[in-house]
């Protein structure tokens, strides 16, 4: 997307929802210390109830309804045997090549959203230092233990 | 001849006992220096109590003696065929052991107390993130050559079952690369003119000046009037006097800290490693294992580095001692010098020629960042004070710097490793061999995507948290297209050598 290294595919429209809903808890919780510390100062500023956790909720309904999709529109991913490419972020756009030949060992690991919708989270270690740890989150739970079980296959064939 | 199987070898042993002499050097010495302004203040105050404050000492003595005594009986370590066994603490007992194969290299430190009662501090090197996972903090000297000797036999055996038999032989056969001479020693240190003493030294003037003596005192007044309140009196020759004194003082310090850690320094090689042994009153030695080399970095300094002298440094996975991993194996060489010790540390010649300069637009994080931001900052200050405006001709170099960045910020992938040339004033050259990137990556914040271009990080085993060989500003397609060339090559490498990150970890398999 951002940079023309590979063509990359999107994530699993399932993960969109993880996305929303993982939002909508965070805005949530959010909105409603806001509007209990609104309730309980409320005799001391005298404001109208609602002129915090207004806006509160209001930044919420946007990050759930516009910005999620947007985040998840920019990450891409693509696996051609011989690499991984992870490809992520809105304001800062990160692109991400791991070599197979690199990886150290893999997770593929699923919390309770996810699987309800269906998708997993796929992380690959290298020996490396700002990239020891790279994720690639929303794609099938199938996908995920397809492209481990090459990454395995290449990483136990490498005759050392 | 030690046997490293026999029952007493193997028996869980106890720090030497003289550690507890170490003991007040150790717990009590910092803090008691720490203590000594507040007993001054003390001292010239009226409610003062000596019965107390011999009390309050007389207690720390005994806690920190019993505590130090304890920990003393309760830590033993075991030197076993396969594995090192450290145990310690009394309520909280923990058992660590690290399997042999783990074991990196074995490092010997000695301070100056340790030097004058005969004893060493042992540093087990594992590559592990933890630091002291395996130190030992004082052993007879006997004790601790007796330990690395061991667990270098250990270590080395399953690797290599030839080496085994000269073995112990091999450890003495060190071959000298490279010595720094006294005279190339002082030089050096005319370069590490330091202006940090300089301002800690005038910090104290300010606060410390009553501690003195009555003719001093007139001095350090005079001296703080000209240099803290930038009030010059009657005789202008004062100011210059001060400056002078100031870059003596730069100058004296430099030369101080550079002998002090520098002295003697050698770089000496065995089969497997390059071992750097260096430092006047805390003599130590590193180890550095020529398989775990990353990437090599060559430094130019802004002055030495147009008189020709260069540093290199090795970046080592497992490599002890100094932090981020980076070690330097030559402080102040000529290139000539410097071009044998690539050879040896498995690293291909930097080619120059290969070599290609980023996008133009790497001069506007310049301009902002050395002009920009500096000037309002500039002009900020001198609002409030007019001396501020002095500054200005630095901005000249501000703008010197950015404008020659983008020529002098240059990358290439040649065959056999990813070049990246960096610096206007002084210069660095990384050298990473395709075998040691573990991950690429491009990164675009906004002002880069106005301008087209991206940064392309390269990731390498033990690296630091700042400045590593990034190639900033690179125009996007020609990023991309230099991703796919080291990609390209990282997959070309034969097996043997695809990993220098895991060909160690594995080599026993």
């Amino acid at each position: 997307m951002a940079f023309d290294i590979v063509p990359l595919q999107r994530l699993e429209r399932g993960y969109l929802q993880v996305m929303r809903i993982n939002a909508l808890i965070g805005w949530g919780l959010l909105a409603g210390l806001a509007a209990a510390g609104e309730f309980l100062l409320r005799s001391r500023t005298g404001w109208p109830f609602g002129v915090v956790w207004g806006p509160v909720a209001a930044l919420g309904l946007l990050s759930v309804l516009v910005l999620a999709p947007g985040r998840w529109r920019r990450w891409g991913y693509a696996f051609t045997e011989r690499e991984l490419h992870v490809a992520r972020g809105w304001l800062v756009r990160v692109h991400t090549v791991v070599p197979v030949a690199r990886v150290q060992h893999i997770d593929v690991s699923q919390g309770p959203l996810e699987r309800g919708a269906g998708v997993a989270t796929l992380r690959l270690h290298t020996a490396g230092t700002e990239g020891s740890l790279v994720t690639l989150p929303g794609i099938s739970a199938a996908r995920a233990e397809e492209i481990r079980d090459a990454i395995r296959a290449r990483i136990d064939d490498a005759p050392w | 001849m030690v046997k490293p199987d026999s029952p007493d070898e193997a028996a869980p042993r106890r720090l030497d006992p003289r550690t507890l002499l170490l003991l007040p050097f150790r717990v009590g010495w910092g803090s008691l220096i720490l203590a000594l302004p507040a007993v001054l203040g003390w001292s010239r105050g009226e409610g003062f109590n000596p019965g107390l404050l011999t009390f309050g000492l007389a207690l720390f003595l005994i806690v920190s003696i019993a505590s130090g005594l304890l920990g003393w009986l309760t830590f033993t370590y075991q030197v076993l065929p396969d594995q090192v066994v450290i145990a310690r603490g009394l309520l909280n007992r923990s058992r660590r052991s690290i399997p042999a194969e783990r074991i990196q290299d074995v490092s010997i430190t000695r301070g100056p107390v340790s030097r004058l009662i005969g004893l060493a501090e042992v540093r087990l090197e594992t590559g592990g993130g933890e630091k002291d996972e395996g130190v030992l903090a004082s052993v007879s000297l006997a004790e601790a050559r007796r330990l690395r000797e061991v667990l270098r036999r250990q270590a080395t055996a399953p690797a290599a079952a030839a080496d085994a038999a000269a073995g112990a032989v091999a450890v003495e056969d060190e071959a000298v690369l490279f010595r720094l001479g006294t005279g190339r020693l002082l030089f050096l240190g005319l370069f590490k003119f330091s202006l940090v003493w300089i301002a800690a030294i005038f910090g104290l003037l300010q606060y410390g000046g009553e501690l003195t003596t009555y003719d001093l005192e007139w001095w350090m007044g005079r001296l703080r009037d000209v240099v803290v309140e930038a009030r010059p009196q009657d005789d202008p020759g004062f100011g210059l006097w001060i400056v002078g004194a100031a870059i003596a003082l730069g100058l004296a310090t430099g030369v101080g800290r550079t002998v002090l850690k520098n002295w003697g320094f050698t770089l000496t090689q065995d089969e497997r490693r390059f071992r750097v042994r260096r430092g006047l009153l805390t003599r130590s030695e590193v180890a550095v294992a020529r398989r775990q080399i990353q990437l090599g970095l060559v430094e130019h300094g802004p002055i030495s580095g147009r008189l020709g002298w260069r540093v290199f440094k090795v970046q080592t996975l497992g490599g002890g001692g100094e932090a981020s991993g980076m070690q330097e194996l030559l402080p102040f060489a000529r290139p000539r010098e410097v071009t044998p010790i690539v050879g040896l540390a498995g690293l291909p010649p930097f080619r120059e020629d290969d070599l290609a300069a980023v996008s133009p637009a790497h001069a506007v994080g310049g301009l902002i960042g050395f002009v920009g931001i500096p000037a309002v900052l500039t002009g900020v200050a001198s609002v409030f004070l007019w001396p501020a405006l002095l500054l200005l001709p630095l901005l000249g170099l501000g703008l010197a710097v950015a404008l020659l960045r983008p020529g002098r910020h240059r990358f290439a992938a040649t065959e056999e490793s990813v070049q990246v040339r960096r610096g206007v004033l002084g210069r660095r050259d990384w050298t990473v061999p395709h075998g040691a990137v573990q991950t690429l990556t491009m990164r675009q914040g906004p002002l880069q995507r106005r301008l087209g271009v991206a940064t392309v990080r390269i990731d390498t085993a033990a690296g630091g948290a700042a400045g590593g060989p990034h190639v900033h500003d690179v125009e996007t397609a020609r990023g991309a297209a230099f991703v796919g060339e080291v990609m390209a090559r990282v997959h070309a490498l034969p097996p043997r050598v695809r990993s220098r990150a895991t060909a160690g970890v594995d080599e026993g398999a």
